[in-house]
């Protein structure tokens, strides 16, 4: 505690400074006062007497010096004379401190929102107790519902419920339904539906978690052990504050869903947002409602309906890999012990090579992070190298700038000034430099990455993640400013404090020779035109990729169809009941009707919308001789608004009904790969089940389309009508002309005229749904296109900074040269000829970086090879011209020096 | 005669002032001065205007304290004073410089 008091002594005495000061004075006065009265009465005169009180006390100024020091807080005062003096500096060129603090801010400023949502997706760890604990069993990598065997991805109910009962390594288990349900439901008293994100979980989720409740109570294993009479909801913090206005008797109200009724139970702590980053849902309810909440899943029994992710908490000194040796003998002992397993060859093969990985989730599950992790790394190096070319550029202006003070810093020196002070102070003045850019940068940075996650978000609405600025986010912030300040700070200072004295003081203001080149200012220079190549040359790959991403032929016709969602599961309409049939082809032929709508249909996908896909035989194959086909369950009017073209056959018509016998579509791909001989109308297949609906009949072949992105093979496809194949709709496209506005209110008011309740989401294009599949590869072209544009700028300044500073330096040779008869072009052509020169060194150097940094990228090109000549070639070019034009301005300069002038100004 | 700080041994300022003080009470700079003179019959002579940092550092260390006053010719000065610390300090020095005198005139008688 001693330490602690002193400090507060030191403290006190900082504050009191100035009665400090005096209070010594006034001691050291009456000292040699009575010292000097003292030698007076021993007979001393009063002058001698004067003098011997001031012999005998010693250095006065230098004993209070001493005195201050001993308190020690002499750095703290330098460093308020380093930081006054230097914006001092700062303020007196304005020019010069504006360019650096702009270009600090873009690049500190870029660095922390790239960072911010790198950080959200990638690495921040669930708000959850102990996260590092938790883990999944699979990869978590696939959402839907299957019925394979021996999958690792997705698992059944009751397959998590004997996991849960008989491991011997999880403190707890988990489950959670793979996909959140969109429903519409009701705020109980209220008319209007309004969207509800639901996320089904098994009782002990928050168990597992170790997430409490803020208010109420979480759920709980007796809200989920029996089917269907469980209707309670965990609200979200986020919706309880968007929906219920933090309403504090939130335990009495009730929500609907479907057709049930669920009591809010309790509301979720608000850093929580679920396991999934950039998912929230907006209410958990256990997964004993599975059937009852829209659109009505179930499975709860059901041992092979495949449709759950399994996350656990590791007991305390379990090891991953025991755990993963534990659930991999449950795995096999369950499945084999389940009834109704059919144990063939070919399952029992399967379950030999089956092996179920454990993955740690403390970052959570993301697909936005399968989706965007590799851009958001390309971004950070891209903006990395920004903020070198910003540090570069500042560099050479202090460079420059050092070099103009190079007299006082010598005087300096010469007066006793310790070298590593005066260094100090200029990287006291680097780092106030560099703290004002951070400041901005951060700034900037708050707004740059709401509009980062919108650009992510692909127009609709903004992801849920917390992209805002944090402790971490800060800390990162102030770590690269220091890093800044460091790397364009050091060099300047340490080359201003190395002098030899006596040149400097000596040669003046029009110091010549050697400064007039400026190896250090050049290297700079090259080092930037370098980077810049980089970024450049990668800006141009990725717009290329994306222009090549738009032409790509999707097989369909994008332009002109408006595309729409209805929710008819949460309006209470049953697939498989004929009301739903006869509503949709209501809803079909009346939005037909609409003028300027040209055709009109249900589908159960379009594009980039995931997949129902199955192993289809042909009579007589064996089951692993099954052929992957994607479904898709349309309505008649499809091929017609999408415009795929029919190439053989016959398109859907009204004959095709429940009771007709059931016909499917196939693409040019599914006939080659089925049918490879003859003709495949009138063939039939089977679409693995052994229901007769599931022997279907080829009646047509279209056109391969793309399914689910646009860098796809051909794949299998194959279209089958909702009337004949029950669907809760779903996606609705129109075919239109004209206004998109006018007509979306029309069919809009069509569809609320049969029936008022349906909800309808998401109206966007077709054109806006497909551009959104690669809206990753839009977000690194269309930054990283800024940012090389930014890079290229930064080092034209760079360019036009130092060729001004050589030009001015070289005032003299020049006007010597004129004098003996050289003309204006070739003293124009002298200075173009110096920047042409750095440039092509930084190309030199540039290219072999460019070409090994793009082979890093080339997961993200599309249509084209990381050593696209074209592309390097109109990079070079560019930053060339752009580099002679930013040189151009002190090229002519030089070129109207009068040559009397200059030799005069000697 | 010549002043020169190394007149008396180094590290013994603090000594000199701590015991200064305990024997006074409370004393002002100039006084403390004289007093270490005077009763050294004028043998040690320190620099008196060293004593000033070497006073700031006993603050610093809460050895003494220091208010002002008014002195027998009605003048304001600063008076340091002793406090628990700094009795406890001058403990510690006094047996720390006594155990190097000792072993000091143990070496010199023995030779």
């Amino acid at each position: 505690m001693d330490w602690l008091r002193e400090l507060g002594r030191r403290l006190c005495m900082l504050i009191r400074r100035r009665q400090f000061d005096a209070d010594l004075e006034e001691e050291m006065r009456l000292h040699l006062e009575l010292r000097e009265e003292d030698q007076m009465r021993i007979g001393l005169t009063p002058e001698d007497a004067r003098y011997a009180a001031l012999r005998r006390f010693g250095n006065e100024t230098l004993l209070k010096e001493e005195s201050y020091m001993a308190w020690g807080w002499e750095w703290l005062e330098s460093f308020f004379q380093d930081t006054a003096y230097g914006s001092r500096a700062m303020l007196r060129s304005p020019a010069l401190t504006i360019v650096a603090l702009l270009s600090l801010a873009l690049g500190i400023g870029a660095n922390t929102a790239i960072f911010s949502l790198l950080d959200a997706v990638m690495l921040r760890t669930l708000p959850v107790k102990d996260p590092a604990q938790l883990i999944l069993l699979g990869k978590g990598n696939a959402s839907g519902i299957t019925d394979d065997f021996a999958r690792t991805q997705l698992y059944s109910y009751p397959f998590y419920r004997r996991m849960r009962a008989e491991n011997q390594v999880f403190s707890d288990t988990a489950a959670m339904f793979s996909m959140t349900n969109d429903v519409h439901g009701y705020v109980e008293g209220r008319a209007e539906s309004e969207p509800m994100n639901v996320q089904l979980v098994s009782g002990t989720y928050f168990g597992t978690l170790g997430v409490r409740a803020l208010v109420g109570r979480t759920l709980n294993d007796a809200d989920d052990n029996s089917e269907g009479d469980h209707p309670v909801a965990v609200i979200s913090y986020a919706w309880w504050k968007r929906s219920l206005a933090r309403d504090p008797n939130v335990l009495n109200r009730t929500l609907k869903l479907g057709a049930t009724t669920y009591n809010i139970v309790g509301v979720a702590p608000p850093e929580f947002f679920g396991i999934k980053v950039g998912e929230a849902p907006d209410m958990w309810v256990p997964l004993s409602m599975i059937k009852q909440v829209p659109p009505n899943f179930g499975g709860y029994k059901d041992n092979f309906s495949e449709s759950l992710l399994i996350m656990a908490r590791l007991k305390p000194g379990i090891s991953i890999t025991e755990a993963t040796a534990n659930v991999n003998l449950l795995f096999r002992q369950i499945l084999i012990s389940f009834a109704g397993t059919r144990l063939d060859q070919e399952n029992r093969q399967k379950l030999d090579k089956t092996k179920v990985p454990l993955t740690p989730m403390a970052t959570g599950l993301s697909s936005l992070r399968r989706q965007f992790s590799e851009p958001l790394q390309i971004l950070m190096a891209v903006v990395a190298l920004v903020l070198l070319i910003a540090c570069a550029n500042i560099a050479n202006l202090l460079l420059a700038r050092s070099t103009a003070r190079a007299r006082e810093l010598a005087v300096r020196q010469a007066l006793g000034a310790r070298r590593s002070r005066l260094i100090r102070q200029l990287i006291t003045e680097s780092l106030l430099l560099a703290l004002a850019g951070g400041a901005l940068g951060v700034a900037l940075a708050s707004v740059a990455n709401r509009l980062l996650l919108r650009m992510v978000s692909g127009g609709l609405d903004p992801i849920p993640l917390d992209v805002s600025i944090n402790t971490r986010l800060l800390l990162f912030t102030i770590a690269v400013t220091i890093a800044t300040a460091l790397i364009f700070g050091t060099v300047p200072a340490f080359r201003a404090t190395r002098l030899q004295l006596t040149d400097t003081l000596k040669a003046g203001r029009g110091s010549q020779g050697a400064s007039g080149k400026n190896p250090l200012a050049k290297a700079l220079v090259i080092s930037q035109v370098a980077f810049s190549l980089v970024l450049m040359v990668g800006a141009g790959l990725f717009l290329r990729s994306l222009v090549n991403l738009n032409n790509v032929d999707i097989g369909f016709n994008k332009e002109n169809v408006l595309r729409l969602e209805i929710d008819s599961s949460s309006a209470g309409y049953k697939a498989e009941e004929p009301r739903a049939v006869a509503l949709y082809q209501q809803i079909e032929e009346r939005v037909s009707a609409l003028p300027n709508v040209k055709a009109a249909s249900f589908s159960a996908f379009t594009f980039h919308e995931g997949t129902w896909d199955s192993g289809v035989a042909l009579p007589g194959t064996k089951t692993n001789e099954h052929v992957d086909v994607n479904h898709n369950v349309v309505g008649a009017g499809y091929l017609e608004t999408m415009q795929i073209p029919l190439l053989v056959g016959r398109n859907f018509s009204s004959s095709d009904t429940s009771t007709s016998r059931p016909v499917v579509i196939i693409s040019e791909h599914t006939a080659k790969t089925l049918f490879p001989m003859g003709n495949p109308i009138g063939r039939h297949y089977s679409l693995g089940g052994d229901k007769p609906e599931d022997d279907v009949t080829v009646i047509g072949v279209v056109k391969d389309v793309k399914f689910q992105d646009l860098a796809e093979e051909p794949m299998s496809l194959d279209y089958m009508p909702y009337s004949q194949r029950p669907w809760d709709y779903g996606d609705f496209e129109v075919r239109y002309t004209g206004d998109f506005a006018s007509v979306a209110a029309a069919v809009q008011q069509t569809i609320h005229s049969i029936d008022r309740n349906l909800p309808i989401t998401r109206v966007t294009t077709l054109d806006e749904q497909v551009a959104r599949s690669f809206t990753n590869q839009r977000l690194v072209a269309q930054l990283s296109a800024f940012f090389g544009l930014l890079a290229v700028f930064l080092s034209c300044i760079g360019i036009y900074g130092v060729m001004s500073y050589v030009v001015t330096r070289r005032t003299n040779e020049i006007g010597i040269r004129m004098a003996l008869g050289a003309g204006r072009p070739k003293m124009l052509w002298m200075v173009l000829r110096e920047i042409l020169i750095l440039v092509s060194v930084g190309v030199v150097i540039g290219v072999p970086a460019t070409l090994a940094g793009d082979r890093l990228v080339s997961n993200m090109l599309f249509g084209l090879k990381p050593t696209d000549p074209v592309t390097l070639v109109a990079a070079t070019a560019l930053l060339l011209i752009v580099a002679a034009i930013a040189g151009y301005l002190p090229a002519r300069r030089a070129s109207l020096v009068d040559p009397m002038v200059a030799l005069r100004y000697e | 005669m010549l002043l020169h700080r190394d007149e008396i041994p180094p590290g013994t300022l603090y000594l000199l002032i701590l015991k200064t003080l305990a024997r006074a009470g409370e004393m002002h700079g100039y006084e403390i001065a004289d007093s270490i003179q005077k009763i050294s019959d004028d043998v040690l002579q320190v620099e008196e205007g060293s004593l000033y940092p070497a006073l700031q550092r006993m603050l610093i260390k809460g050895w003494v304290k220091a208010k002002w006053g008014t002195t027998a010719g009605n003048r304001r000065a600063r008076y340091y004073q002793l406090t628990a610390a700094g009795r406890k300090q001058l403990e510690t020095e006094l047996s720390q410089f006594e155990r190097v005198i000792g072993a000091i005139t143990r070496v010199l008688q023995t030779a």
